[in-house]
């Protein structure tokens, strides 16, 4: 029987290695890339290990101005991204989490229906126009400004804050605002920072709103910037004329913006791997 | 509270009524304005769009808003019904949901199963830590990544593919290959994150009933199907209702990054195809029409698998 069980563990943990190499291979692929010497990237040597060392493509690339205000921007909507997503939903969270509150059930229902229909892309950028947001990084931070899903989420932490505190306090005459500012958004600061670093992540990566609300090419993100790169490529595969490629965006320099644009995921990996756990469950058990 | 309210409401004069509720918003004046930016931002966001639906059934135009364009009835929906593009799209879209609901949705739970069977605790963290990874890419990173090993000049596949005397192919460029690769890619980035909700809830099940088991000379599949799975059986039905309420929609950004126009006629999906056609073409009304119907079937979808998910089960998401 105890053989049996090895056998079963050992496929078990094959399985899960086969899964685990696959998964990480793209990236991988990548870094390699990158570091590797340009010019043998280019004659289509198969990179499975660096080849020829050289940071020549990280030099290219951070002295590519379009990149450089790419970052930028991208660092500027993130920033004010997570700020107005966190106030707004930390003060409409800790609102409704009050069961005393009159109308609380009113509000959440109000926010639960954005869940179940919403008006669509077309109407959302007209309302995006009509209030005057398109062509400005407001556009990529305002319309995206709450998840009702971290709403529900802090609503259930704030709900399983012990009341005597919020009591002894109104005793002593504290209002409100006084008493969500002192009492609650200390005791919240570790669930605050674990949303704020996920919100942090989904600004940096998503681009559909950039595509949508954004012309103005000094106002791209990394996100663009990156696609555009890869539709250029993709347009010189299907020519059959990899010379189209310019040297700024060589598969060299791609995988170097590509790495560039991922370090800061990579930075903070470790912090989110900590709390996601915490996050995922929190939101999605209690639905 | 409600029924103490309910009880001496109709005994007051409205004048008095109304005094009462300044007293009840003044009493509650701070919570109330921590309220109000939440409220007016869902408002303006949320409810002005599906006000704006109603675009569906007018002529819109930019001079005279959404209010001030002419009405033309169903004209829009007749058109749609129609089209053979409509058709196209939305057959485009509900493949790519089955296909996925069939090869992608079982993935997170087999590899939270294949997980849990592990007693190395290293070799387990090494492994979440990798397949958790892709998850926090961009879709234009993980998808212009995966365009790149596909590649007919320089891509990873088609190089080993050229060592072993076959001829390249352009993944990218044909429509026989597209569907699996959004599936294969979609499988390769979320898996290890949707395997959380799963992990999470298998630590749910008392470690009792395994010892139980194990002493009664249950086999590992026994135990699998006796204690496992019904352990953690509403979280699965709760993520499929989640899954079924998204059968019309499938993901923006991926398609967009993986997608061109040799495979517009099965990777164009309905929020791709409303992108372009609405967006780039200046068809408003038209694609509001079609954004409409995806969010009124996905409505009908997730009320209906709720519905039914709390008749045979006692999970609901509401």
């Amino acid at each position: 029987m105890s053989r049996r069980f090895n056998i079963g563990s050992f496929s078990i943990g094959t399985i899960l290695t086969v899964f685990a190499i696959l998964t990480f291979i793209p990236f991988y692929y990548v870094i390699m890339v990158s570091v590797s010497d340009p010019k043998l990237v280019q004659e289509g040597k198969l990179i499975l290990w660096p080849r020829g060392f050289s940071l020549y493509t990280y030099e290219l690339i951070i002295s590519n101005a379009q990149f450089i205000t790419a970052f930028t921007n991208t660092i500027l909507r993130t920033t004010l991204g997570v700020l107005i997503n966190l106030a707004l939903q930390l003060t409409f969270a800790y609102s409704i989490s009050k069961q005393y509150l009159p109308g609380r059930r009113f509000f959440i229902i109000y926010i639960i229906i954005t869940m179940l229909f919403n008006g669509g892309i077309i109407p959302t950028y007209l309302i995006v126009r009509a209030t005057g947001l398109i062509d400005t990084i407001w556009a990529l931070v305002i319309p995206t400004a709450i998840s009702t899903w971290n709403v529900i989420l802090l609503r259930s932490f704030f709900e399983n804050v012990p009341t005597d505190l919020e009591e002894s306090a109104k005793i002593d005459g504290a209002n409100d605002l006084v008493i969500f500012i002192r009492i609650y958004l200390p005791l919240s600061l570790a669930s605050v920072a674990t949303i704020g670093l996920f919100i942090a992540v989904m600004h940096w990566n998503t681009y559909m709103d950039a595509i949508i609300y954004i012309n103005r090419q000094e106002l791209q993100v990394l996100q663009t910037f990156l696609r555009d790169m890869v539709v250029q490529m993709e347009m010189a595969a299907t020519l059959g004329d990899m010379s189209a490629v310019q040297e700024t965006s060589s598969l060299s320099v791609r995988t170097a913006a590509i790495f560039l644009s991922v370090l800061p995921i990579v930075i903070v990996y470790p912090f989110l791997q900590k709390y996601f756990v915490k996050g995922v469950t929190l939101g999605a058990v209690k639905g | 509270m409600k029924s103490e309210a309910q009880a001496w409401q109709p005994m007051l004069a409205p004048g008095k009524r109304r005094t009462r509720l300044w007293k009840v918003i003044w009493k509650y004046r701070y919570l109330y304005l921590l309220l109000l930016p939440g409220f007016i931002w869902y408002l303006v966001y949320r409810y002005m769009p599906m006000y704006g639906l109603i675009i569906a059934f007018k002529n819109f135009n930019f001079m005279k808003g959404i209010w001030g364009s002419p009405w033309v009835g169903w004209k829009h929906f007749e058109f749609l019904f129609s089209y053979p593009d409509f058709y196209r799209i939305v057959r485009n879209t509900l493949l790519l949901n089955i296909y996925e609901l069939l090869f992608a949705f079982p993935m997170p739970l087999i590899l939270a199963l294949l997980l849990n069977e592990m007693r190395h605790m290293l070799f387990k963290r090494t492994i979440q830590t990798v397949v958790y990874f892709p998850h926090f890419l961009s879709w234009v990173v993980f998808g212009g990544i995966v365009i790149q090993l596909l590649s007919p000049n320089d891509g990873l596949v088609n190089q080993i593919r050229e060592l072993f005397g076959l001829a390249p192919i352009h993944f990218m460029a044909e429509s026989a290959y597209f569907r699996t690769i959004v599936i294969t890619s979609h499988i390769l980035k979320e898996t290890g994150w949707g395997a959380i909700i799963y992990l999470a809830a298998l630590t749910t099940i008392d470690p009792e009933q395994y010892e139980a088991a194990t002493i009664d000379g249950a086999t590992r599949w026994q135990k699998l199907f006796h204690i496992t799975l019904p352990g953690i059986r509403n979280t699965i039905i709760l993520l499929f209702i989640l899954k079924i309420g998204t059968m019309l929609d499938y993901g923006f950004e991926q398609i967009f990054i993986l997608y061109n126009p040799t495979v517009y006629d099965v990777g164009d999906v309905l929020s791709t195809y409303i992108y372009r056609i609405g967006l780039q073409g200046a068809q408003f009304s038209l694609t509001t029409a079609i954004g409409f119907f995806q969010s009124f079937i996905g409505l009908i979808l997730i009320v209906t698998a709720n519905h039914i998910a709390r008749r045979f089960s006692d999970v609901s998401i509401w």
